[in-house]
């Protein structure tokens, strides 16, 4: 009976402490927000600046996260990391954005310089 | 009983806003969805418009189980970057199509003003080929006649010459002299004629071929045949034998080939001496006929 007890209790204190400990170390996420950020850097969001600020929000909470994991909050940090992504895949749409509208742009003014030229 | 659920309802909603305040994050994730779905993104990339729903809905689901929670807020603020990536993915979706467009209309300008230019060269190089043409023919009309002419200089030379031989082989053998008349030829009455004879002898052919040869060369003159005699005998004898022997020597050229047209016959008798009649030796030069080529051409 007092082994059963006792071990019940060792088992309690082992789901108590995994409980306490939280959330297990979110590998997935710090590994998908870094990749999100480099994603970001590659789509040219840190020459950007209607992307840059986005760019540095997620490399900075990304930052913030890690040093949540040293401190054993890997809730918290998912939470963060999660954010960090969200911003740095903002960061490559507005990258996206801001390139594709001026490619768009010079062409128009391609066609209008050509179309005077034509004109002529 | 419908009265008072009507008043309740409002009132519950009153209640339910002032106990429970959304985040910040939400509220701004609602617009911005808003924002998203009500613009071009909706159209041009659904499936990252659903993504942004998605996320605000869960955002929502969070909100009501813990309004106040930092996970609420952190799920909100996921749902609000979504939301806004939406857009930005519609408006760059949107800028490649206007860019497609451009490049299509770049190229059909192009292809415009190239068949422009074609048509325009085209007619440049029909203009310039029938300039061409005409110069052709120009040039080959122009080295026909420089051809004509340098044919036609040949020729001429060649006759000036054949006719300078001619009379060079002629002066040889024969008396030939210039006088105001043209070129004389005086051929000797004893060497053509036997005595009182106007028969050209055997011996004289030779000498008349040659006479008419180089006359043929001057095609263009007129010829003179003058008969003269010395003073021996009558005039009426003279003058008849100088006649008979002028004929004589006409029909002989006339034979030989020079133009009958061109050639007139005449005697003088012995009305034109050009040597003494007191002597042997200047009757004998007075014994003649002379063939003039007259100066000019006829």
């Amino acid at each position: 009976m007092f082994k059963t007890s006792s071990r019940l209790l060792v088992g309690a204190i082992a789901v108590l402490a995994v409980a306490c400990a939280g959330a297990p170390r979110p590998e997935a996420r710090i590994a998908s927000s870094e990749g999100a950020i480099r994603g970001a850097q590659e789509a040219g969001a840190g020459k950007v600046p209607q992307a840059t600020l986005e760019l540095t929000l997620a490399q900075e909470q990304r930052q913030h996260a890690l040093e949540l994991v040293k401190d054993g909050d890997n809730h918290r940090a998912e939470m963060v990391l999660a954010r960090a992504e969200a911003d740095a895949e903002l960061a490559v749409a507005l990258a996206h954005a801001a390139t594709a509208k001026a490619d768009a742009d010079q062409a128009a003014q391609s066609v209008e310089d050509l179309q005077k030229k034509a004109a002529q | 009983m419908s009265r008072i659920a009507a008043l309740a309802l409002p009132l519950c909603a009153l209640f339910a806003c002032a106990t429970a305040r959304p985040p910040a994050e939400l509220v701004q994730a609602r617009e911005a969805y808003a924002t998203a779905e009500s613009g071009i993104a909706a159209k041009l990339v659904p499936a990252d418009v659903h993504l942004a729903r998605e996320q605000l809905d869960a955002a929502e689901s969070a909100f009501n189980k813990d309004a106040t929670s930092q996970d609420t807020a952190d799920i909100a603020y996921i749902a609000l970057r979504k939301a806004q990536r939406a857009t930005a993915l519609g408006e760059a979706a949107a800028s490649m199509q206007a860019k497609a467009q451009a490049d299509k209309d770049h190229g059909r300008t192009t292809e415009a003003l190239l068949n422009r230019k074609d048509a325009q060269l085209k007619d440049t190089q029909g203009t310039l080929a029938q300039e061409r043409t005409a110069l052709e023919k120009t040039q080959g009309a122009l080295a026909q006649q420089k051809e004509m002419t340098a044919a036609e200089r040949a020729a001429r030379l060649d006759a000036e010459k054949k006719s300078q031989d001619a009379m060079d082989a002629l002066a040889k053998s024969l008396a030939v002299k210039s006088d105001i008349r043209g070129t004389v030829i005086t051929l000797s009455g004893g060497v053509v004629f036997a005595t009182n004879q106007a028969t050209i002898l055997p011996g004289a052919q030779a000498q008349l071929n040659q006479v008419a040869d180089a006359l043929k060369t001057e095609a263009e003159h007129h010829f003179s045949v003058e008969g003269h005699t010395d003073n021996q005998g009558t005039d009426t004898i003279n003058d008849d034998l100088s006649t008979r022997r002028a004929n004589a020597v006409r029909d002989y050229l006339v034979v030989r080939g020079v133009s009958a047209n061109a050639i007139t016959a005449a005697g003088f008798g012995s009305h034109k001496p050009i040597g003494d009649n007191k002597n042997a030796e200047g009757r004998a030069m007075n014994r003649r006929v002379e063939i003039i080529v007259d100066k000019n051409p006829s």
